[in-house]
Protein backbone atom coordinates (compact mmCIF):
# COMPACT_ATOMS: atom_id res chain seq x y z
CA UNK A 1 0.00 0.00 0.00
CA UNK A 2 1.22 3.92 -0.63
CA UNK A 3 1.65 6.36 1.09
CA UNK A 4 -0.75 8.32 -0.24
CA UNK A 5 -3.15 5.27 0.10
CA UNK A 6 -2.55 5.14 3.83
CA UNK A 7 -3.81 9.03 3.80
CA UNK A 8 -7.20 8.16 2.31
CA UNK A 9 -7.65 5.44 4.37
CA UNK A 10 -11.07 5.71 6.85
CA UNK A 11 -10.68 7.46 10.25
CA UNK A 12 -11.68 4.26 12.06
CA UNK A 13 -13.03 6.81 14.95
CA UNK A 14 -15.06 9.06 12.15
CA UNK A 15 -18.96 8.41 13.04
CA UNK A 16 -21.05 5.93 11.07
CA UNK A 17 -22.91 7.03 8.33
CA UNK A 18 -25.97 6.35 7.42
CA UNK A 19 -28.20 6.42 3.99
CA UNK A 20 -31.63 6.24 3.28
CA UNK A 21 -32.86 3.90 0.66
CA UNK A 22 -36.67 3.47 -0.31
CA UNK A 23 -38.15 1.13 -2.54
CA UNK A 24 -41.43 0.04 -3.36
CA UNK A 25 -42.98 -3.14 -4.22
CA UNK A 26 -46.24 -3.24 -6.58
CA UNK A 27 -49.18 -6.13 -6.00
CA UNK A 28 -51.68 -6.65 -8.96
CA UNK A 29 -54.37 -9.65 -7.53
CA UNK A 30 -57.68 -10.43 -9.56
CA UNK A 31 -60.81 -10.25 -7.36
CA UNK A 32 -61.68 -13.89 -6.77
CA UNK A 33 -64.93 -14.81 -7.85
CA UNK A 34 -66.86 -14.31 -4.92
CA UNK A 35 -65.29 -11.01 -3.64
CA UNK A 36 -65.81 -9.66 -7.20
CA UNK A 37 -69.89 -10.96 -6.28
CA UNK A 38 -69.85 -8.88 -3.20
CA UNK A 39 -68.17 -5.97 -5.28
CA UNK A 40 -70.62 -5.85 -7.86
CA UNK A 41 -74.05 -6.18 -5.38
CA UNK A 42 -72.07 -2.51 -3.73
CA UNK A 43 -72.48 -1.24 -6.99
CA UNK A 44 -76.25 -2.12 -7.12
CA UNK A 45 -76.63 -0.43 -3.37
CA UNK A 46 -76.89 -4.16 -1.88
CA UNK A 47 -74.74 -5.51 0.92
CA UNK A 48 -74.30 -9.41 0.65
CA UNK A 49 -72.12 -12.32 2.93
CA UNK A 50 -72.72 -16.04 2.70
CA UNK A 51 -73.72 -18.01 5.64
CA UNK A 52 -72.33 -21.44 6.31
CA UNK A 53 -74.34 -24.25 5.59
CA UNK A 54 -73.49 -25.91 8.50
CA UNK A 55 -72.87 -23.58 11.69
CA UNK A 56 -74.93 -21.06 10.63
CA UNK A 57 -72.09 -18.20 10.90
CA UNK A 58 -72.20 -15.59 8.11
CA UNK A 59 -69.10 -13.69 6.69
CA UNK A 60 -69.37 -10.88 4.90
CA UNK A 61 -67.55 -10.26 2.37
CA UNK A 62 -67.85 -13.68 1.74
CA UNK A 63 -64.80 -16.14 1.56
CA UNK A 64 -66.01 -18.99 -0.38
CA UNK A 65 -65.72 -21.57 2.66
CA UNK A 66 -65.97 -21.04 6.46
CA UNK A 67 -62.69 -21.90 8.09
CA UNK A 68 -64.63 -22.77 11.03
CA UNK A 69 -66.42 -26.05 10.06
CA UNK A 70 -63.95 -26.10 7.04
CA UNK A 71 -66.96 -26.26 4.26
CA UNK A 72 -66.93 -24.83 1.07
CA UNK A 73 -70.05 -21.71 0.68
CA UNK A 74 -71.08 -21.19 -3.00
CA UNK A 75 -73.31 -18.26 -4.93
CA UNK A 76 -76.12 -21.18 -2.78
CA UNK A 77 -74.66 -19.45 0.63
CA UNK A 78 -75.75 -15.92 -0.05
CA UNK A 79 -77.54 -13.74 1.84
CA UNK A 80 -78.42 -10.11 1.42
CA UNK A 81 -78.00 -7.71 4.69
CA UNK A 82 -79.87 -4.71 5.65
CA UNK A 83 -78.43 -1.22 5.53
CA UNK A 84 -78.55 -0.48 9.23
CA UNK A 85 -76.91 -1.64 12.17
CA UNK A 86 -74.83 -1.52 15.81
CA UNK A 87 -71.50 -0.08 16.50
CA UNK A 88 -70.35 -2.77 18.35
CA UNK A 89 -66.94 -1.57 18.61
CA UNK A 90 -64.36 0.84 17.21
CA UNK A 91 -61.26 1.62 17.37
CA UNK A 92 -59.40 5.53 16.56
CA UNK A 93 -55.81 5.43 14.33
CA UNK A 94 -53.83 8.81 15.35
CA UNK A 95 -51.64 8.85 11.96
CA UNK A 96 -48.01 8.53 12.43
CA UNK A 97 -46.14 11.00 9.41
CA UNK A 98 -43.93 8.12 8.30
CA UNK A 99 -43.14 8.06 4.86
CA UNK A 100 -46.06 7.91 2.36
CA UNK A 101 -48.99 8.35 5.07
CA UNK A 102 -51.40 10.62 3.42
CA UNK A 103 -53.99 10.92 6.83
CA UNK A 104 -53.24 14.00 9.12
CA UNK A 105 -55.87 13.72 11.41
CA UNK A 106 -57.56 10.91 14.15
CA UNK A 107 -60.08 9.06 12.25
CA UNK A 108 -62.44 6.00 13.62
CA UNK A 109 -62.68 2.39 12.40
CA UNK A 110 -66.09 0.90 13.43
CA UNK A 111 -67.12 -2.70 13.54
CA UNK A 112 -70.90 -3.27 12.40
CA UNK A 113 -73.36 -5.91 13.78
CA UNK A 114 -76.26 -5.52 10.93
CA UNK A 115 -80.09 -5.36 11.71
CA UNK A 116 -81.21 -9.38 10.55
CA UNK A 117 -77.88 -10.83 10.61
CA UNK A 118 -74.33 -10.06 9.37
CA UNK A 119 -71.17 -8.04 10.13
CA UNK A 120 -68.79 -5.59 8.93
CA UNK A 121 -65.72 -4.45 9.87
CA UNK A 122 -63.32 -1.33 8.92
CA UNK A 123 -66.31 1.32 8.24
CA UNK A 124 -66.80 5.06 8.86
CA UNK A 125 -68.74 7.09 10.40
CA UNK A 126 -67.95 10.79 8.69
CA UNK A 127 -70.39 13.02 10.51
CA UNK A 128 -69.35 11.50 13.99
CA UNK A 129 -66.42 13.19 16.07
CA UNK A 130 -64.11 10.64 16.70
CA UNK A 131 -64.84 11.73 20.71
CA UNK A 132 -68.74 10.31 20.27
CA UNK A 133 -68.00 7.24 18.15
CA UNK A 134 -69.13 4.66 20.90
CA UNK A 135 -70.85 0.84 20.58
CA UNK A 136 -74.34 0.63 20.81
CA UNK A 137 -74.55 3.41 18.51
CA UNK A 138 -77.44 2.76 15.74
CA UNK A 139 -76.58 3.69 12.35
CA UNK A 140 -77.55 3.59 8.39
CA UNK A 141 -75.76 3.47 5.62
CA UNK A 142 -74.79 5.79 3.27
CA UNK A 143 -73.84 5.04 -0.01
CA UNK A 144 -71.86 6.65 -2.47
CA UNK A 145 -74.16 8.73 -4.93
CA UNK A 146 -74.65 6.93 -8.56
CA UNK A 147 -72.03 8.05 -11.04
CA UNK A 148 -69.78 8.36 -8.09
CA UNK A 149 -70.28 4.85 -6.91
CA UNK A 150 -66.90 2.60 -7.30
CA UNK A 151 -65.42 -0.81 -6.13
CA UNK A 152 -61.48 -0.01 -7.13
CA UNK A 153 -60.51 0.13 -3.66
CA UNK A 154 -62.34 -3.82 -2.84
CA UNK A 155 -59.70 -6.42 -2.69
CA UNK A 156 -59.31 -9.96 -1.51
CA UNK A 157 -58.19 -8.13 1.69
CA UNK A 158 -59.84 -4.98 1.93
CA UNK A 159 -62.01 -6.85 5.02
CA UNK A 160 -65.53 -5.25 3.94
CA UNK A 161 -63.73 -1.91 3.69
CA UNK A 162 -65.19 -0.42 0.41
CA UNK A 163 -65.19 3.60 1.08
CA UNK A 164 -65.72 4.02 -2.84
CA UNK A 165 -69.10 2.58 -2.61
CA UNK A 166 -70.11 3.02 1.14
CA UNK A 167 -69.25 6.78 1.96
CA UNK A 168 -69.56 6.31 5.69
CA UNK A 169 -72.63 5.25 8.33
CA UNK A 170 -74.63 7.94 9.88
CA UNK A 171 -76.38 7.77 13.65
CA UNK A 172 -80.37 6.93 12.72
CA UNK A 173 -81.11 9.43 16.16
CA UNK A 174 -83.01 5.95 17.74
CA UNK A 175 -81.63 4.98 21.59
CA UNK A 176 -78.83 3.10 21.95
CA UNK A 177 -78.40 -0.55 21.68
CA UNK A 178 -78.44 -2.10 24.79
CA UNK A 179 -75.05 -4.45 25.15
CA UNK A 180 -76.81 -7.46 25.30
CA UNK A 181 -77.92 -7.25 21.49
CA UNK A 182 -74.22 -7.35 21.03
CA UNK A 183 -71.66 -7.58 23.53
CA UNK A 184 -71.04 -11.08 22.33
CA UNK A 185 -70.39 -10.39 18.80
CA UNK A 186 -68.09 -7.31 19.42
CA UNK A 187 -64.86 -7.68 17.32
CA UNK B 1 -36.28 -41.69 18.27
CA UNK B 2 -38.86 -42.74 15.60
CA UNK B 3 -37.33 -44.04 13.05
CA UNK B 4 -40.32 -44.89 10.94
CA UNK B 5 -42.58 -41.53 9.11
CA UNK B 6 -44.40 -41.99 6.34
CA UNK B 7 -46.32 -39.82 3.57
CA UNK B 8 -49.75 -41.73 3.85
CA UNK B 9 -51.50 -38.49 1.64
CA UNK B 10 -50.74 -35.81 -0.66
CA UNK B 11 -52.43 -33.43 -3.34
CA UNK B 12 -51.63 -30.36 -5.13
CA UNK B 13 -53.17 -27.97 -6.91
CA UNK B 14 -52.53 -27.00 -10.72
CA UNK B 15 -49.81 -24.42 -11.29
CA UNK B 16 -52.01 -21.71 -12.52
CA UNK B 17 -49.72 -18.04 -14.38
CA UNK B 18 -52.45 -16.12 -12.72
CA UNK B 19 -54.59 -17.76 -10.14
CA UNK B 20 -58.19 -15.91 -9.67
CA UNK B 21 -58.53 -17.67 -6.05
CA UNK B 22 -56.82 -16.33 -3.06
CA UNK B 23 -54.58 -18.32 -1.91
CA UNK B 24 -56.44 -19.77 1.50
CA UNK B 25 -59.68 -20.58 -1.15
CA UNK B 26 -56.82 -22.22 -3.65
CA UNK B 27 -55.10 -24.34 -0.46
CA UNK B 28 -58.60 -25.28 1.08
CA UNK B 29 -59.56 -27.91 -1.44
CA UNK B 30 -55.82 -29.03 -1.43
CA UNK B 31 -55.74 -29.88 2.20
CA UNK B 32 -59.21 -31.39 2.43
CA UNK B 33 -57.70 -33.49 -0.58
CA UNK B 34 -54.42 -34.40 1.51
CA UNK B 35 -56.71 -35.46 4.30
CA UNK B 36 -59.00 -37.28 2.68
CA UNK B 37 -56.71 -39.57 0.66
CA UNK B 38 -54.77 -40.31 4.08
CA UNK B 39 -57.79 -41.53 5.55
CA UNK B 40 -57.36 -39.79 8.96
CA UNK B 41 -59.90 -37.40 10.36
CA UNK B 42 -58.94 -33.84 10.61
CA UNK B 43 -59.18 -33.19 14.19
CA UNK B 44 -56.73 -35.93 15.19
CA UNK B 45 -54.08 -34.49 13.38
CA UNK B 46 -51.62 -33.87 16.06
CA UNK B 47 -49.49 -31.03 14.37
CA UNK B 48 -49.64 -28.85 11.11
CA UNK B 49 -46.51 -26.65 9.74
CA UNK B 50 -47.01 -24.49 6.91
CA UNK B 51 -44.35 -22.91 4.40
CA UNK B 52 -45.38 -19.47 2.76
CA UNK B 53 -43.78 -16.10 1.84
CA UNK B 54 -45.43 -12.64 3.07
CA UNK B 55 -43.36 -10.75 0.43
CA UNK B 56 -44.47 -12.54 -2.01
CA UNK B 57 -48.34 -12.71 -1.17
CA UNK B 58 -47.49 -8.89 -0.28
CA UNK B 59 -49.38 -8.56 3.09
CA UNK B 60 -48.09 -9.16 6.61
CA UNK B 61 -49.32 -12.12 8.16
CA UNK B 62 -50.80 -13.50 5.37
CA UNK B 63 -49.80 -16.93 6.79
CA UNK B 64 -52.41 -16.54 8.93
CA UNK B 65 -55.15 -16.24 6.24
CA UNK B 66 -53.61 -19.91 5.47
CA UNK B 67 -55.11 -21.19 8.13
CA UNK B 68 -58.17 -20.99 7.47
CA UNK B 69 -57.63 -23.61 5.18
CA UNK B 70 -56.77 -25.93 7.61
CA UNK B 71 -59.94 -26.12 10.53
CA UNK B 72 -57.87 -24.33 12.80
CA UNK B 73 -60.90 -24.45 15.79
CA UNK B 74 -61.01 -25.27 18.27
CA UNK B 75 -57.15 -24.10 18.49
CA UNK B 76 -54.89 -27.04 16.92
CA UNK B 77 -50.92 -27.15 17.78
CA UNK B 78 -49.15 -25.68 14.12
CA UNK B 79 -46.19 -23.89 13.20
CA UNK B 80 -44.93 -22.06 10.36
CA UNK B 81 -41.69 -21.75 7.95
CA UNK B 82 -40.89 -18.47 5.87
CA UNK B 83 -39.81 -21.35 3.41
CA UNK B 84 -41.12 -23.46 0.94
CA UNK B 85 -43.33 -26.51 2.39
CA UNK B 86 -40.65 -29.02 1.89
CA UNK B 87 -39.14 -27.49 5.26
CA UNK B 88 -42.11 -27.75 6.84
CA UNK B 89 -42.06 -31.02 6.55
CA UNK B 90 -38.84 -31.33 7.89
CA UNK B 91 -39.91 -29.47 10.89
CA UNK B 92 -43.35 -32.04 11.43
CA UNK B 93 -40.54 -35.04 11.08
CA UNK B 94 -38.74 -33.63 13.54
CA UNK B 95 -41.82 -32.74 16.09
CA UNK B 96 -43.20 -36.36 15.12
CA UNK B 97 -39.73 -37.81 16.81
CA UNK B 98 -41.21 -36.66 19.97
CA UNK B 99 -43.52 -39.74 19.90
CA UNK B 100 -46.37 -38.32 21.48
CA UNK B 101 -48.58 -37.65 18.19
CA UNK B 102 -48.58 -39.69 15.43
CA UNK B 103 -49.98 -37.75 12.82
CA UNK B 104 -49.05 -34.03 11.01
CA UNK B 105 -50.59 -32.08 7.93
CA UNK B 106 -48.06 -30.17 6.11
CA UNK B 107 -48.69 -28.30 3.22
CA UNK B 108 -46.91 -25.09 1.10
CA UNK B 109 -48.27 -22.24 -1.27
CA UNK B 110 -47.66 -19.25 -2.90
CA UNK B 111 -48.62 -16.58 -5.24
CA UNK B 112 -45.99 -15.25 -7.46
CA UNK B 113 -48.30 -13.41 -10.15
CA UNK B 114 -49.30 -10.62 -8.31
CA UNK B 115 -45.92 -8.85 -7.82
CA UNK B 116 -42.62 -8.95 -9.40
CA UNK B 117 -40.36 -11.64 -8.77
CA UNK B 118 -37.40 -9.58 -10.18
CA UNK B 119 -38.14 -7.01 -7.54
CA UNK B 120 -39.19 -9.23 -4.56
CA UNK B 121 -36.60 -11.48 -5.11
CA UNK B 122 -33.72 -9.32 -4.45
CA UNK B 123 -35.06 -8.42 -0.37
CA UNK B 124 -33.96 -11.84 0.56
CA UNK B 125 -30.15 -10.94 -0.51
CA UNK B 126 -27.66 -8.95 1.94
CA UNK B 127 -28.89 -5.67 2.03
CA UNK B 128 -25.92 -3.85 1.95
CA UNK B 129 -24.52 -5.03 -1.90
CA UNK B 130 -27.09 -7.19 -3.18
CA UNK B 131 -30.31 -6.05 -2.53
CA UNK B 132 -29.83 -2.40 -3.84
CA UNK B 133 -27.87 -3.58 -6.84
CA UNK B 134 -31.49 -5.45 -7.31
CA UNK B 135 -29.68 -8.81 -7.20
CA UNK B 136 -32.59 -11.36 -8.81
CA UNK B 137 -32.68 -14.46 -9.49
CA UNK B 138 -32.97 -14.63 -13.15
CA UNK B 139 -29.30 -12.77 -13.05
CA UNK B 140 -28.00 -15.12 -10.35
CA UNK B 141 -28.72 -18.27 -12.10
CA UNK B 142 -27.14 -16.99 -15.41
CA UNK B 143 -23.89 -16.26 -13.50
CA UNK B 144 -24.08 -19.67 -11.88
CA UNK B 145 -24.71 -21.01 -15.60
CA UNK B 146 -22.23 -19.08 -16.79
CA UNK B 147 -19.80 -20.41 -14.47
CA UNK B 148 -20.76 -24.43 -15.35
CA UNK B 149 -19.88 -23.62 -19.09
CA UNK B 150 -16.86 -21.83 -18.68
CA UNK B 151 -15.81 -24.65 -16.24
CA UNK B 152 -17.01 -27.34 -18.95
CA UNK B 153 -19.38 -29.08 -16.66
CA UNK B 154 -22.27 -28.56 -18.96
CA UNK B 155 -23.17 -27.30 -22.82
CA UNK B 156 -26.14 -25.09 -23.62
CA UNK B 157 -27.14 -27.90 -25.16
CA UNK B 158 -27.64 -30.30 -22.39
CA UNK B 159 -29.59 -27.93 -20.92
CA UNK B 160 -31.72 -27.82 -23.78
CA UNK B 161 -32.37 -31.18 -23.36
CA UNK B 162 -33.20 -31.35 -20.06
CA UNK B 163 -36.05 -28.18 -20.82
CA UNK B 164 -37.24 -30.15 -23.46
CA UNK B 165 -37.48 -33.27 -21.58
CA UNK B 166 -39.22 -31.88 -18.60
CA UNK B 167 -41.28 -29.96 -20.96
CA UNK B 168 -42.49 -33.50 -22.22
CA UNK B 169 -42.75 -35.47 -19.39
CA UNK B 170 -45.56 -32.68 -17.71
CA UNK B 171 -47.52 -33.73 -20.64
CA UNK B 172 -48.74 -36.36 -18.46
CA UNK B 173 -49.10 -34.15 -15.26
CA UNK B 174 -52.63 -32.54 -15.06
CA UNK B 175 -50.83 -30.05 -12.07
CA UNK B 176 -48.24 -28.95 -14.91
CA UNK B 177 -48.27 -25.66 -16.23
CA UNK B 178 -45.94 -25.73 -19.17
CA UNK B 179 -46.09 -28.67 -21.71
CA UNK B 180 -44.42 -29.20 -24.91
CA UNK B 181 -43.00 -31.52 -27.26
CA UNK B 182 -39.69 -29.84 -28.05
CA UNK B 183 -37.22 -30.48 -30.50
CA UNK B 184 -33.86 -29.42 -28.37
CA UNK B 185 -32.30 -27.61 -31.60
CA UNK B 186 -35.37 -25.77 -31.93
CA UNK B 187 -35.12 -24.45 -28.31
CA UNK B 188 -31.70 -23.26 -29.31
CA UNK B 189 -32.57 -21.11 -31.78
CA UNK B 190 -34.27 -18.96 -29.33
CA UNK B 191 -32.97 -16.08 -28.22
CA UNK B 192 -31.48 -15.32 -24.63
CA UNK B 193 -33.46 -14.16 -21.79
CA UNK B 194 -30.77 -13.12 -19.63
CA UNK B 195 -27.28 -14.85 -21.50
CA UNK B 196 -26.39 -17.75 -21.16
CA UNK B 197 -30.25 -18.47 -20.48
CA UNK B 198 -33.17 -18.86 -22.90
CA UNK B 199 -36.55 -18.66 -21.90
CA UNK B 200 -37.11 -22.91 -21.63
CA UNK B 201 -34.09 -22.72 -19.12
CA UNK B 202 -36.11 -20.25 -17.07
CA UNK B 203 -39.04 -21.76 -14.52
CA UNK B 204 -42.45 -20.49 -14.67
CA UNK B 205 -44.15 -18.12 -12.97
CA UNK B 206 -46.90 -19.98 -11.16
CA UNK B 207 -49.16 -19.29 -8.12
CA UNK B 208 -49.65 -23.20 -6.35
CA UNK B 209 -50.43 -25.28 -3.78
CA UNK B 210 -49.44 -28.78 -2.46
CA UNK B 211 -50.07 -30.56 1.07
CA UNK B 212 -49.04 -33.93 2.64
CA UNK B 213 -50.22 -36.22 5.57
CA UNK B 214 -47.34 -37.66 8.05
CA UNK B 215 -47.89 -40.48 10.36
CA UNK B 216 -45.72 -42.71 12.47
CA UNK B 217 -45.00 -46.35 12.53
CA UNK B 218 -48.24 -48.93 13.21
CA UNK B 219 -50.78 -45.36 12.42
CA UNK B 220 -49.31 -44.99 8.88
CA UNK B 221 -49.54 -48.92 8.43
CA UNK B 222 -53.26 -48.62 9.76
CA UNK B 223 -54.01 -45.73 7.14
CA UNK B 224 -52.40 -46.61 4.21
CA UNK B 225 -52.24 -49.71 1.71
CA UNK B 226 -48.76 -48.34 0.73
CA UNK B 227 -47.34 -46.24 3.25
CA UNK B 228 -44.01 -44.07 1.74
CA UNK B 229 -41.53 -44.42 4.12
CA UNK B 230 -38.96 -41.45 4.59
CA UNK B 231 -36.15 -43.26 4.74
CA UNK B 232 -33.78 -40.19 5.61
CA UNK B 233 -34.22 -36.53 5.76
CA UNK B 234 -31.11 -33.91 5.74
CA UNK B 235 -31.36 -29.96 4.35
CA UNK B 236 -28.02 -28.22 4.25
CA UNK B 237 -26.93 -24.39 3.24
CA UNK B 238 -23.81 -22.80 1.93
CA UNK B 239 -22.44 -19.27 2.28
CA UNK B 240 -25.17 -16.69 1.79
CA UNK B 241 -22.78 -14.48 -0.77
CA UNK B 242 -22.58 -16.23 -4.19
CA UNK B 243 -19.08 -14.61 -4.67
CA UNK B 244 -17.93 -16.06 -2.05
CA UNK B 245 -18.48 -19.98 -3.23
CA UNK B 246 -17.65 -21.87 -6.25
CA UNK B 247 -21.23 -21.60 -8.13
CA UNK B 248 -20.07 -25.22 -10.26
CA UNK B 249 -20.60 -26.86 -7.40
CA UNK B 250 -23.40 -27.55 -4.72
CA UNK B 251 -21.38 -29.20 -1.29
CA UNK B 252 -24.53 -28.32 0.63
CA UNK B 253 -26.61 -30.82 -2.14
CA UNK B 254 -24.00 -33.39 -1.75
CA UNK B 255 -23.82 -33.29 2.18
CA UNK B 256 -27.44 -33.40 2.77
CA UNK B 257 -27.78 -36.31 0.13
CA UNK B 258 -25.19 -38.04 2.46
CA UNK B 259 -26.48 -37.27 5.36
CA UNK B 260 -30.20 -38.43 4.10
CA UNK B 261 -28.38 -42.09 2.76
CA UNK B 262 -28.93 -41.20 -1.14
CA UNK B 263 -25.90 -43.45 -1.85
CA UNK B 264 -27.40 -46.81 0.37
CA UNK B 265 -29.06 -48.42 -2.46
CA UNK B 266 -29.93 -48.01 -5.43
CA UNK B 267 -32.48 -45.30 -6.97
CA UNK B 268 -35.11 -45.49 -9.28
CA UNK B 269 -36.06 -42.27 -9.54
CA UNK B 270 -35.78 -38.65 -8.22
CA UNK B 271 -38.11 -35.40 -8.52
CA UNK B 272 -35.51 -32.33 -8.12
CA UNK B 273 -36.04 -28.55 -7.52
CA UNK B 274 -34.50 -27.94 -10.79
CA UNK B 275 -35.74 -24.25 -11.19
CA UNK B 276 -33.20 -23.50 -13.86
CA UNK B 277 -32.25 -26.09 -16.46
CA UNK B 278 -28.51 -26.29 -15.96
CA UNK B 279 -29.49 -27.10 -11.76
CA UNK B 280 -30.75 -30.29 -12.75
CA UNK B 281 -26.84 -32.01 -14.28
CA UNK B 282 -25.36 -29.77 -10.82
CA UNK B 283 -28.09 -31.59 -8.44
CA UNK B 284 -27.64 -35.58 -9.83
CA UNK B 285 -23.89 -35.14 -10.15
CA UNK B 286 -23.72 -34.12 -6.02
CA UNK B 287 -26.29 -36.62 -5.26
CA UNK B 288 -24.34 -39.32 -7.49
CA UNK B 289 -27.41 -40.26 -9.35
CA UNK B 290 -26.99 -42.90 -11.99
CA UNK B 291 -27.61 -41.82 -15.68
CA UNK B 292 -30.81 -44.74 -15.47
CA UNK B 293 -31.75 -42.49 -12.79
CA UNK B 294 -35.53 -41.32 -13.65
CA UNK B 295 -35.37 -37.57 -13.54
CA UNK B 296 -38.40 -35.21 -12.93
CA UNK B 297 -40.89 -37.76 -14.47
CA UNK B 298 -43.41 -35.01 -13.15
CA UNK B 299 -41.51 -32.46 -15.49
CA UNK B 300 -40.33 -30.55 -11.98
CA UNK B 301 -40.22 -27.29 -11.54
CA UNK B 302 -39.24 -25.98 -14.85
CA UNK B 303 -42.95 -27.15 -15.70
CA UNK B 304 -44.92 -26.09 -12.41
CA UNK B 305 -42.94 -23.34 -10.25
CA UNK B 306 -45.16 -22.51 -7.39
CA UNK B 307 -42.72 -20.85 -5.22
CA UNK B 308 -43.18 -22.00 -1.63
CA UNK B 309 -44.87 -25.30 -2.81
CA UNK B 310 -42.59 -26.29 -5.58
CA UNK B 311 -40.38 -28.42 -2.93
CA UNK B 312 -42.84 -30.05 -1.32
CA UNK B 313 -44.35 -30.63 -4.49
CA UNK B 314 -41.21 -32.74 -5.05
CA UNK B 315 -41.62 -34.99 -2.36
CA UNK B 316 -45.19 -35.41 -3.12
CA UNK B 317 -44.47 -36.62 -6.92
CA UNK B 318 -41.83 -39.16 -5.29
CA UNK B 319 -44.23 -40.60 -2.82
CA UNK B 320 -46.30 -40.57 -6.21
CA UNK B 321 -44.03 -43.07 -7.63
CA UNK B 322 -43.68 -45.38 -4.87
CA UNK B 323 -47.64 -45.20 -4.41
CA UNK B 324 -48.72 -45.11 -7.58
CA UNK B 325 -46.49 -46.39 -10.13
CA UNK B 326 -44.50 -49.15 -8.70
CA UNK B 327 -41.23 -47.66 -7.89
CA UNK B 328 -39.48 -48.38 -4.86
CA UNK B 329 -37.03 -46.14 -3.64
CA UNK B 330 -37.20 -42.19 -4.96
CA UNK B 331 -35.49 -39.20 -3.88
CA UNK B 332 -36.96 -35.88 -3.69
CA UNK B 333 -35.08 -32.30 -3.19
CA UNK B 334 -35.86 -28.84 -2.53
CA UNK B 335 -34.14 -25.64 -3.01
CA UNK B 336 -34.14 -22.28 -1.34
CA UNK B 337 -32.27 -18.85 -1.96
CA UNK B 338 -30.05 -18.23 -4.53
CA UNK B 339 -27.97 -20.64 -6.74
CA UNK B 340 -29.17 -23.43 -4.58
CA UNK B 341 -27.84 -22.04 -1.77
CA UNK B 342 -29.66 -24.08 0.76
CA UNK B 343 -30.83 -27.54 -0.36
CA UNK B 344 -33.28 -30.22 1.55
CA UNK B 345 -32.79 -34.12 0.66
CA UNK B 346 -34.95 -37.36 0.77
CA UNK B 347 -34.78 -40.56 0.54
CA UNK B 348 -38.52 -42.13 0.15
CA UNK B 349 -39.24 -45.88 0.31
CA UNK B 350 -42.18 -48.38 -0.58
CA UNK B 351 -42.58 -51.60 1.97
Amino acid sequence: MTDAKQDDAVDPNAPVQGMDYFMQLEYHELLCPVVREFADALMDKRLIGHRCPSCGLVYSPPRGYCPICTVQTTKADEIEFQTRGIVTNYTVVTPVQYYGQEETEPFAKVSLQLDGGGNLSLQDLPDVPVEQVHPGMRVGIVWAPDGERHVDDVTNRSWGSAEGAIRGWKPTGEPDASPDEYSDKAF
Amino acid sequence: MTDDIAIVGYAQSPSWRQAELTEPQFLFPVISEAIERAGVDRREIGFTCAGSCDYLSGQTFAFVMNLEAVGAWPPISESHVEMDGAWALYEAWVRLQHGDIDTALVFGSGKSSPGLPSEIYPLQMDPYTLTPLGADPVSLAALQARAMLDAGKITEREMAETAARSRKNAIGNPYAQVTADDDPETLLKEPYVTAPLRRHDLPPISDGACAIVLATGDKAKALSKRPVWIRGIDHRMDIHQPGMRDLTESPSTRLAGEKAGVGTAKVEVAELSATFSYQEKLLCEELGLDDDVEVNPSGGALAANPVMAVGIARLAEAARQIAEHGKHRAVAHATSGQCLQQNLVAVLEGD
